[in-house]
């Protein structure tokens, strides 16, 4: 009984972990430009499709072959996400905010429709690499090499991104930057730079998740960054939308909630029971479990 | 004399106006998750058409096709049944899935355009459209066949069943736990995923604690692969069988080499056809293609299409109600690809050709039960 307590936890740790990956760029950004990403759940489909090119191409060179494909696939999204900054957000910058969600929403659009017009509208396989493919079995206990490297990666993420984040310089700009934009730019802080290293962090972060994904479940197709996006955007405003932290948080209380639902109730209700949940936390805690109040400044 | 004269000349004429091009439907799923499937059934109705026509045609008809992508939905369904309907369809080929033929097939029975379809779900019979026939077998025959080899031959005492919330599998589903009952078998526990959804380890996980025999999944071919990977992931020792959609060569890529060991029930692969005329049909296709038949489900759309044409020939006639009526009880073991067509007066297909393959260490199907 207990074992198999344990493997549902480990379920839903890792499925957990997949939707917190996605979860951080949404919060990352919101963090600083108080803007919902809604393309975000695209760009991690942009970058799962164009990870499975590069390993079809270059995984005959086993591990030389992972890591060069990998690169590439990541300097590519990393590109495109630096041109939708350009294009689609910084004009509308000093706009209102409906602007700026509008077009997020239409560049999601864009970059949907791209992936299905370069990749086509069939779901496609991701290829399989040839490590992570063993299982550990502890007393009944199956977890997946892929799975323990999922665990093990988010532990490594947040660590970095913690210290990051409080520690370096970079990263106490960006708090700065999401505490208050003008006086951040009167102490110096390259806002242009600021911003678009945000949106590429949460591009690499979702490219993570996103390929975890591919690797994990193998089936992808050009419209999976709406259903990913939407989970994500639900575990960040849970989490506590701006708060690192909160938006992991929130992808393992999404993860936890739905495999045992499924696992001890069942699984035809484990949507209405998990979102049924998060209503109720959101009525208890509107901010989320680690947002924080807004002090109206006078 | 100039009277008889131009009488040949009129003749000809009248000819040209009544030999006209005849609109051949296709309703598939050209993309979407089913979309191999859509295509290949799309694409085997276009080589038969080319090879009709080349040959000159049926009753002085050429023949055209028209396809419609209804994305294996019941809403694109709807609209494709109407789509073609107004380009003057007479005959329509499709859909694949259960879900998306019942929603079309009121349309097509009203319109009086003749609709055959691979879908296995009993309730396609049910109205009795007498333009509607199946050129598949219904789920009765798969759930009974179903049953007799879990409970009879392999005699698994602890059964489990899964299926998704599609007409088809909730069908099917429902026909092998009744077989199953019907037979005195236990079964422990019978379940739904949803379609779409790929994480499917929290509900493997609670079915490994009821330490099954077998894991049957009545749903089609992505699910099935995950159903089957994740299985195998989380150490469940139990078999897979997956119904008769998990025939596409997308259940071995997804599974990769966790596909091993895994049973298929269902009507024979396109390479197992052995019939010289499906074996040509297999090569034709391939010819042309440049690519294999993509599941068994693109021959039994042929076998539907050769069905019309062998009844438009027996009556020398195209009008779809006259050939519709001759097809409902007068087509009977007739050749064709699959074996032998016969067509009851509820246009259902008769017969049983179902048969329980492995996957092997190679990733090849082997025949193990018929």
């Amino acid at each position: 009984m207990l074992n198999i307590f344990l493997q549902q936890l480990i379920n839903a740790l890792t499925y957990g972990s997949l939707i917190g990956f996605i979860a951080l760029g949404y919060s990352l950004v919101y963090g600083i430009l108080k803007l919902i990403n809604f393309a975000h759940g695209h760009i991690v489909t942009f970058a799962i499709f164009i990870t499975m090119s590069m390993l079809t191409q270059f995984l005959a060179l086993h591990t030389l072959g992972f890591i060069l494909a990998l690169s590439l696939a990541l300097i590519i999204t990393i590109g495109v996400t630096i041109v939708l900054e350009i294009v689609a957000y910084r004009p509308l910058r000093r706009s209102n905010r409906l602007s700026l969600i509008v077009s997020a929403l239409g560049a999601g659009m864009v970059i949907e429709n791209a992936v299905m017009l370069i990749w086509g509208p069939n779901p496609r396989v991701f290829p399989d690499i040839n490590f992570f493919q063993g299982t550990i079995n502890l007393n009944g206990v199956v977890v997946s090499e892929l799975n323990l490297f999922i665990l093990f990666l988010n532990i490594v993420v947040m660590s970095i991104l913690y210290l990051f984040i409080n520690k370096s310089r970079t990263g106490i700009a960006i708090k700065a930057l999401s505490l208050d934009y003008q006086t951040a730019q009167l102490m110096g802080v390259n806002i242009n730079k600021i911003i678009v290293l945000v949106f590429v962090l949460g591009a690499i972060l979702g490219s993570a998740g996103g390929i975890l994904i591919g690797l994990t479940y193998k089936t992808i197709s050009f419209n999976m960054g709406f259903e990913y996006g939407l989970k994500a955007f639900i575990a960040a405003i849970i989490g506590g939308i701006g708060s690192i932290p909160g938006a992991m948080l929130g992808g393992l209380i999404i993860g936890i909630l739905q495999t045992l639902s499924a696992g001890y109730i069942s699984s035809i209700w484990a949507n209405v029971i998990t979102y049924s949940l998060l209503i109720l936390l959101l009525i208890v805690r509107p901010r989320g479990l680690l947002g924080q109040k807004d002090i109206e400044k006078v | 004399m100039k009277r008889i004269l131009l009488l040949p000349l009129f003749i000809l004429m009248c000819k040209l106006v009544v030999a006209q091009t005849y609109i051949i439907g296709v309703q598939a799923p050209i993309t979407g998750s089913f979309a191999s499937e859509g295509q290949g059934i799309n694409n085997a109705i276009q080589l038969l058409v080319a090879q009709t026509n080349a040959a000159g045609g049926i009753n002085g008809d050429t023949f055209k096709v028209v396809t419609c992508d209804d994305q294996g939905n019941p809403q694109n369904a709807v609209i494709c049944a109407k789509t073609l309907v107004d380009a003057g369809a007479k005959v329509v080929i499709g859909s694949y899935s259960s879900t998306a033929t019942e929603a079309s097939q009121a349309i097509y029975a009203k319109a009086g355009v003749i609709q055959t379809s691979d879908a296995t779900a009993n309730n396609l019979i049910v109205h009795a459209y007498p333009t509607y026939f199946r050129n598949s077998f219904n789920d009765n025959i798969e759930g009974n066949f179903t049953a007799d080899y879990f409970v009879n031959i392999k005699k698994y005492k602890r059964i489990v069943i899964l299926g998704d919330f599609s007409a088809f599998s909730t069908g099917l589903s429902a026909s092998v736990i009744n077989n199953i009952k019907a037979l005195k078998g236990n079964i422990v526990y019978t379940g739904k995923i949803t379609s779409g959804d790929n994480d499917f380890r929290a509900i493997l996980t609670k079915i490994k604690a009821l330490n099954p025999d077998v894991i049957y999944y009545s749903g089609y071919f992505i699910e099935g692969a995950l159903l089957r990977s994740q299985e195998v992931s989380l150490g469940i020792k139990a078999d897979f069988v997956g119904g008769n959609s998990n025939d596409n060569p997308q259940f071995l890529k997804i599974a990769g080499s966790k596909a091993k060991g895994s049973y298929l029930i269902g009507l024979p692969l396109p390479q197992q056809l052995d019939s010289q005329q499906a074996q040509q049909f297999v090569a034709d296709y391939a010819k042309k293609y440049n690519s294999p038949i993509p599941s068994i489900w693109t021959i039994t759309n042929a076998d539907g299409l050769l069905t019309v044409f062998a009844a438009m020939k027996a009556i020398k006639t195209n009008d779809p109600i006259l050939v519709a009526k001759y097809i409902h009880g007068s087509i009977r073991n007739m050749p064709c690809l699959t074996g032998y067509m016969t067509i009851n007066n509820q246009g259902e297909r008769e017969g049983n050709i179902y048969q329980v393959s492995q996957i092997q260490s190679n990733l090849k199907y082997k025949v193990v039960y018929h």
